[in-house]
């Protein structure tokens, strides 16, 4: 991460860090409501995000901004109380952090797109394991795709 | 493999896209040599020529396991709708000039072709899903970056497909 990272760079670290900060919180909520092997694989997603939570913060630190801080509290999406409602939670919190990531692939920084890039893979391979489901556009707001016949095009070569 | 559309196509992309196309036709007036594929054009030709193989290869696969009642079928079905969009939205952002080609061969162009036997076939799909997967988190590091955001998230997608037909595979 040597050299200079640009302020949008820097913005889009930024948000990755609030959404894996929002994880670790929601992983110990998803944590508290599941027992045995599944609260085995919940720990080890909970590793997984304090990690990549970590490695930003030291990133944005090293670029010579302030990560932003952690809140105290959050709101979860949905109402946990059962088992089944903390997978549900699990599977939201890696949707959420797949949406942030693909921020950095929008860079021209070839490292923070490949590090983005990384995570969106293992936030939905995550949400895979926990769903038993897989989606076509992990990370991806479904505003972002196009309606046949809406694109344009910009230039042509030669 | 027909050059003259091929040349003529351009990538339906952000902004970020024209000052490659531009320098690119600088560098071939220095070279005196006609123009060339855009590097970018190249890879989204790539992605999408992937992407049809693996729609025709689940073609090939919900073939091999029906009956419908099959349990793999339905999994597969699904493998390939989200096959199908990936190949609609890479389709979305090539764009071939009015009078060229179709930017859509005929589909006997793709053929998906798997060894015999489901448990075969799925471990096929299974290598082949991990390396589409892997060959578009490469490519993505050589395109532009909202083009390079949709093989990041393709590319996740058909990393997920893998540790599905695994257990797909156990089931049976």
């Amino acid at each position: 991460m040597a050299g200079a990272v640009s302020a949008q760079a820097i913005a889009r670290l930024q948000a990755a860090l609030a959404a894996e900060q929002a994880a670790c919180y929601g992983y110990g909520v998803v944590g508290a409501y599941l027992s045995g092997s599944a609260a085995a694989r919940a720990d080890s997603d909970w590793v997984a995000h304090e990690l990549a939570r970590d490695s930003l913060s030291a990133a944005i630190t090293a670029a010579g901004a302030d990560p932003v801080p952690a809140a105290v509290a959050y709101q979860m999406p949905i109402q946990v109380r059962s088992a089944v409602q903390a997978v549900a939670l699990a599977v939201i919190l890696e949707q959420r952090v797949a949406e942030a990531y693909i921020g950095l692939v929008g860079l021209n920084d070839l490292t923070l797109r490949a590090l983005g890039a990384r995570q969106i893979r293992d936030a939905a391979l995550r949400a895979t394991t926990w769903s038993h489901a897989t989606a076509a556009f992990p990370g991806l707001p479904g505003s972002s795709l196009s309606a046949p016949g809406s694109t344009r095009a910009i230039s042509e070569p030669g | 493999m027909a050059v003259g559309p091929t040349r003529r196509a351009v990538l339906a992309a952000s902004a970020a896209a024209v000052p490659l196309l531009v320098s690119a036709c600088r560098g071939v007036q220095v070279l005196g040599t006609p123009p060339g594929t855009a590097p970018d054009v190249r890879l989204l030709r790539s992605a999408i020529a992937a992407e049809r193989l693996m729609v025709a290869r689940y073609r090939a696969a919900v073939a091999e396991a029906s009956p419908a009642a099959h349990p793999a079928v339905a999994t597969l079905t699904g493998i390939l709708a989200e096959h199908e969009q990936h190949l609609a939205q890479l389709n979305a952002r090539l764009v071939v000039p009015e009078g060229s080609a179709s930017k859509s061969p005929p589909a006997a162009a793709a053929s998906g072709s798997l060894p015999a036997g489901l448990a075969n076939a799925l471990l096929a799909l299974e290598t082949a899903e991990q390396d589409a997967s892997d060959t578009l988190a490469s490519q993505l590091l050589r395109v532009p970056p909202s083009l390079a955001q949709l093989m990041a998230s393709i590319s996740a997608s058909e990393a997920t497909h893998v540790p599905v037909l695994r257990s797909l595979g156990r089931v049976r």
